[in-house]
C-alpha cells in the first residue's frame, strides 16, 4: 500500500485525524511541496525538460508492468502478511493499484478542467472585445452560469437529511425553486438537446446514402449488399415474411434443404462465417496498432506533439 | 400549465431549434447551440465536483469526522492528496507558449499508466479470441449436413454434436480463409512480392467490405433509432400524452 | 437517340431528389408509425437470450455490478436496455451498485433512471430504495484504472466514494448492497450498459466475474465478435436488443403458446406475463422498420438512377 496515500495503521505521520490542525498543517506542507515541483519545473534548463516528461511517463508506465507481471499473491486472505521481501513487494503492488486508479482520476479531473477553460477563453475574449457574434457568447455563458448555480445549489442542499426525498423527484415534496431550476436546465434543456443533436445525423446519413452509395466497383457492391442484409435482418415483419415464404416451399418440412434460404439462417450465416472473421480481423489489426502505441508512448519514441 | 408539461415545452422548443438548422444555418440555431454548450460546459462544472473530485480525492484528503460520517464510522485523512492539485493544474501551462511543456508532465502521468496496462489490456482481449479462431476443418462424418436433433434423446444429441460435418468444415474454412486474408491485408500493407499475399489481400479488401458493411447497417439503425426517438419525445411524450391528455 | 437522352434524363432526375423532400418524406416515416405502433413477429437473437436467461438464472439476493456509460444523447436506444434491465433486476429482488467511467453525465442519468422503473414496478411508489438496494457510486474521468482497480480490489476501489441515504450522504462501501462483498467475484456479473468505447476498456481488464454488454447498434457487430470467443455471456444490442428483452420479459424462453420463443440451450425460462413489458422497444420497431425501407429504397433509387443515366450516355 502506498503509505502516503492510504494506510491501515490508524495513524501514522503520513495521516491525520479528520478536521485537525495537524491534517491543516500537512495539508499546506503537500501543497508546498507540489508547488515546489511546479516551481523547479519553470526554473529548469530546457535540456532536462524531456527527462522529466520521460520519467513521469515511464514510471508510472512500469508500475502498471510490474503490476501485472511480478507474482501476485494467490488467495491472499485479508490478515496475511507477506513471508519475505518478494512477497512484501508483491503485496504492495497489488495494494498500490487501487490508489494509483484515484491518483489517476485525481488528475484526470483536473484535466477536464481543460476544455472548459479553453472554451471560456475563447468565449470570453469574444465578449470582453465585442467582436462579431459576441451575444452567442453571452448567451453561453448566461447558460453556463445558470446551470452551475443551480446544479451546485440542487448539489448541495441533497447533502442533508432530505436527499432522499429529494431523489424521489417532485413527487417527493422536497423539491424547492432551486430542485425545479436545475431539473429544467438538466433534462428540460439540456439532456433533450443532446439526444436533438445525435438525431439529426440520421437525416444527413439517408440524404448521404441516396447520394454516394453506389454500386461502383465490387467493393461498394459487396459493401452495399451486406449493408442490406444487415438492415433486412433486423427487420422482424421482413425476416418472417421470408421465412414463411420458404417454410411453404419447403412444405414446412424441416429438415428441407430448402431452409437454409431463411434470412435469418443466412444473415446468421453470414455473421459467423464472413462479418465475424473480418471484424475480428480489423479489431486485430488496431489491437496491434494500440500495443505499438502504447510501448512508444511508454518508452517516449513519440516525438510529434510539439518542442519541449 | 403543469410543471411536467413545462419541462417537456422547453425540450421540444430546444429541439426544434436545433433542427432549424437542416434547413440552413440560421440565428435560431446558433442560439440553442450555445444554449447547448453553455449548459454542456456549466454540468461539467458540477459533475467534476460532485461525481468524481469530491467522493475520489477531496472526502480522502480531508476524512470524515464520526459526526459528519452519518454512521459509516470516521476515517483518517491523507492531506498529501494535496499535492496532486499543482501537478494536475500544470496541465494549463498548455496556453503559455513559453511554459507549455509542463502540461505534459501530468498527460504523461496518465499516458504512461494507460500505456503500462498495454500488454495486459491485448492479452485479455485478443487471446481469447485467437483461441477461438483456431478452428476445425477437417470433418469427422461424410453426412453433408449436420442433422436436426429435436426431439432427439441428450446422449444423440450429444453424439451429433461431437461430429464436425462438411458442411460446418466449409464454414469454417470461410471463417479461417477471410481472418487470415483481412490480416494479410492489415499486415502486408507494403509493396509484396509474393503473389498468394497479394491475393490474399486484395480477398482481404473485399472481406473487409463485408465487416464495413455490416457496420454501415448498424449504424444507421442506430441513427434512425435515434431520430425516432426524438419523434416519439415530441408526438408521444409532449403532444399526446402531455398537450392532449392532461 | 432521343431515347437514349430520355433514359439519361430520367437516371439523373432519379439521383437528384432535394434534400428538403428526403429530410420531410424522414421526418414523416419516423414519426406516423409512432401514434400507434403495430406489434411485429420477432425471433429474439441467441446473444438477447443468453443475456435475459443468465439474469433469470441468478438466485434471488444476488448483487451484480452495472457500469452504466450512457446519457441521452443515445436515448433511444441506452436507455431501453437499461429499463429492461433494470425491471427484470427489480422483479428479481437482485441488488446492484452502478458506476461510470464514459461520462460525467451518466450517474445522474442512471439515478433518475433507476428512480423512474422503481416507482413503475412499484405501482407509484418506489420499490427498491437508495442506499439499500442499489447504490450509485459516481463517475471516474480514468477509466482504465479505474476498470483495473475493480478488478483488484473492488472495495478499495470505491472506497471514499459516497451515496444519498435516508440519513444524508454515506460511504458507498458501507451500504446493505456491499454486504458479503469481498472481491469483484462476490458480484455475478459486470453488466455495462454503454453508447461508447467503455467496452474495450473493461473486456480489456476484467477477469474476476462474467461480463454482459447492453451496447447501441454502432457496436454491434465489434460486439460480436466478443461474444462469438465466449468473453461476453450475454448481448444486447440496439434497439433490436430492447424489442427481443421485451419480447423475452413477456414470453419467457420454451413456453409453449403462439409466441413462443424457441433456444435448444435452455430449459423452460419463465416470462413475466401481465407486467409492464412494453417499452421503447416495442414502441419504436415498427418505425425503424418504415425508416430502414426508405433508405432501402433511396439507395436503390439512386442506383438505379446511376444505370439509366450510364445506359443513356
Amino acid at each position: 500500500m502506498l503509505p502516503i496515500f492510504a494506510d491501515l495503521d490508524p495513524h501514522t505521520i503520513w495521516n491525520a485525524p479528520s478536521g485537525s490542525i495537524e491534517l491543516v498543517i500537512k495539508c499546506m506542507v503537500a501543497l508546498l511541496l507540489g508547488a515546489a515541483f511546479v516551481g523547479i519545473c519553470f526554473a529548469i534548463p530546457s535540456q532536462l525538460r524531456r527527462f522529466i516528461i520521460f520519467t513521469a511517463t515511464f514510471v508510472s508506465g512500469g508500475f502498471y508492468i510490474l503490476f501485472y507481471y511480478f507474482p501476485a499473491p494467490i488467495a491472499r486472505q485479508p490478515l496475511d502478511q507477506p513471508r519475505n521481501v518478494l512477497e512484501g513487494f508483491s503485496f504492495w503492488l497489488t495494494d498500490a493499484q487501487p490508489i494509483i486508479a484515484t491518483i489517476s482520476n485525481t488528475i484526470g479531473s483536473f484535466l477536464i478542467g481543460l476544455g472548459i477553460y479553453s472554451l471560456m477563453r475563447v468565449h470570453l475574449r469574444k465578449l470582453m472585445k465585442k467582436q462579431k457574434d459576441w451575444g452567442y457568447s453571452l448567451v453561453l455563458f448566461v447558460s453556463m452560469l445558470l446551470m452551475v448555480t443551480f446544479g451546485y445549489w440542487d448539489y448541495f442542499d441533497r447533502f442533508g437529511k432530505d436527499g432522499a426525498a429529494m431523489a424521489a423527484g417532485p413527487a417527493g415534496g422536497a423539491w424547492h425553486f432551486q430542485q425545479y431550476a436545475n431539473d429544467i436546465l438538466f433534462d428540460g434543456f439540456f439532456q433533450q438537446m443532446e439526444a436533438g443533436m445525435f438525431s439529426m445525423v440520421a437525416f444527413y446519413i439517408l440524404s448521404a446514402a441516396y447520394r454516394a452509395f453506389r454500386a461502383r466497383s465490387i467493393e461498394a457492391t459487396i459493401l452495399l449488399a451486406t449493408a442490406l442484409v444487415v438492415m433486412l435482418s433486423v427487420m422482424g415483419a421482413v425476416v418472417y415474411q421470408w421465412d414463411e415464404g420458404i417454410k411453404a416451399l419447403a412444405h414446412n418440412d424441416p429438415g428441407s434443404f430448402l431452409n437454409n434460404f431463411k434470412l435469418d439462417v443466412i444473415a446468421a450465416w453470414l455473421k459467423d462465417a464472413v462479418q465475424t472473421p473480418s471484424i475480428r480481423g480489423i479489431d486485430f489489426g488496431v489491437g496491434i496498432g494500440l500495443l505499438a502505441m502504447g510501448l512508444r508512448l511508454w518508452l517516449n519514441l513519440d516525438k510529434t506533439g510539439g518542442a519541449v | 400549465m403543469d410543471y411536467q408539461l413545462f419541462k417537456l415545452t422547453c425540450g421540444v422548443v430546444a429541439i426544434l431549434g436545433l433542427y432549424t438548422v437542416l434547413y440552413r444555418e440560421n440565428k435560431f440555431y446558433r442560439f440553442w447551440e450555445h444554449v447547448f454548450l453553455g449548459l454542456a460546459a456549466g454540468y461539467s462544472m458540477v459533475f467534476l465536483w460532485s461525481e468524481t473530485l469530491k467522493g475520489g480525492w477531496w472526502d480522502k484528503m480531508v476524512g470524515t469526522t464520526a459526526e459528519h460520517a452519518n454512521g459509516s464510522g470516521a476515517s483518517m485523512a491523507y492531506p498529501f492528496y494535496a499535492a496532486l492539485l499543482p501537478i494536475g493544474l500544470m496541465g494549463y501551462t498548455v496556453f503559455n507558449k513559453k511554459y507549455n511543456w509542463m502540461s505534459r508532465v501530468p498527460i504523461g502521468i496518465i499516458l504512461g499508466l494507460y500505456s503500462g496496462q498495454q500488454i495486459s489490456a491485448w492479452q485479455n482481449r485478443y487471446v481469447p479470441n485467437i483461441v477461438s479462431s483456431m478452428k476445425p476443418v477437417i470433418p469427422t462424418t461424410l453426412e453433408f449436413t449436420k442433422p436436426l436433433t429435436k426431439g432427439l434423446s441428450k446422449e444423440a444429441t450429444a453424439a451429433i454434436n461431437a461430429n464436425l460435418y462438411p458442411s460446418q468444415a466449409i464454414t469454417n474454412i470461410i471463417f479461417l480463409v477471410t481472418l487470415l486474408s483481412v490480416l494479410s491485408y492489415f499486415l502486408f500493407s507494403f509493396d509484396v512480392k509474393s503473389k498468394i499475399i497479394h491475393r490474399m489481400s486484395l480477398n482481404g479488401r473485399w472481406l473487409l467490405m463485408i465487416g464495413f458493411g455490416a457496420i454501415f447497417g448498424s449504424t444507421v439503425m442506430m441513427r434512425f433509432t435515434l431520430l425516432i426517438d426524438r419523434m416519439y419525445f415530441i408526438w408521444i411524450e409532449w403532444f399526446k400524452q402531455g398537450i392532449l391528455h392532461r | 437517340m432521343a431515347s437514349r437522352s430520355s433514359i439519361a434524363e430520367l437516371g439523373n432526375k432519379l439521383q437528384s431528389l432535394p434534400k428538403p423532400a428526403l429530410y420531410l418524406i424522414l421526418f414523416l416515416v419516423a414519426s406516423l408509425p409512432l401514434i400507434k405502433p403495430i406489434p411485429l413477429p420477432n425471433s429474439p437473437d441467441p446473444a438477447s437470450i443468453d443475456f435475459y436467461a443468465h439474469l433469470m438464472e441468478l438466485p434471488e439476493g444476488s448483487k451484480i455490478l452495472i457500469c452504466s456509460d450512457w446519457t441521452n444523447s443515445t436515448r433511444g436506444e441506452s436507455m431501453g436496455e437499461m429499463d429492461a434491465l433494470l425491471r427484470v433486476l427489480m422483479r428479481r429482488k437482485i441488488k446492484f451498485a452502478v458506476y461510470s467511467i464514459g461520462d460525467g453525465q451518466a450517474p445522474r442519468v442512471a439515478r433518475e433512471t433507476i428512480a423512474r422503473i422503481s416507482r413503475e414496478e412499484g405501482g407509484g411508489q418506489p420499490l427498491y430504495k437508495p442506499y439499500e438496494d442499489y447504490v450509485v457510486i459516481g463517475f471516474f474521468p480514468n477509466g482504465e484504472g479505474q476498470t483495473a482497480a475493480v478488478n483488484t480490489n473492488v472495495r478499495a476501489a470505491f472506497a471514499g466514494k459516497t451515496d444519498i441515504s435516508p440519513t444524508g450522504q454515506r460511504e458507498v462501501v458501507q451500504s446493505p448492497v456491499f454486504e458479503g462483498i469481498n472481491s469483484l467475484a462476490d458480484f455475478k456479473y459486470l453488466i455495462n450498459v454503454t453508447a461508447s468505447s467503455t467496452n474495450t476498456v473493461i473486456l480489456e481488464r476484467i477477469k474476476k466475474t462474467n461480463l454482459m454488454f447492453a451496447v447501441s447498434g454502432v457496436m454491434v457487430p465489434e460486439n460480436t465478435v466478443y461474444y462469438a470467443s465466449g468473453q461476453l455471456k450475454g448481448l444486447l444490442g440496439g434497439i433490436k436488443g430492447v424489442y427481443d428483452m421485451e419480447t423475452l420479459m413477456e414470453y419467457g424462453v420454451n413456453n409453449p403458446g403462439p409466441h413462443m420463443v424457441t433456444s435448444a440451450a435452455y430449459g423452460q425460462i419463465p416470462g413475466f406475463p401481465g407486467k409492464a413489458n412494453t417499452g421503447k422497444g416495442t414502441a419504436y420497431y415498427p418505425a425503424l422498420h418504415v425508416c430502414l425501407s426508405v433508405l432501402i429504397l433511396a439507395v436503390i433509387t439512386g442506383n438505379v438512377g446511376m444505370f439509366l443515366s450510364r445506359k443513356g450516355r
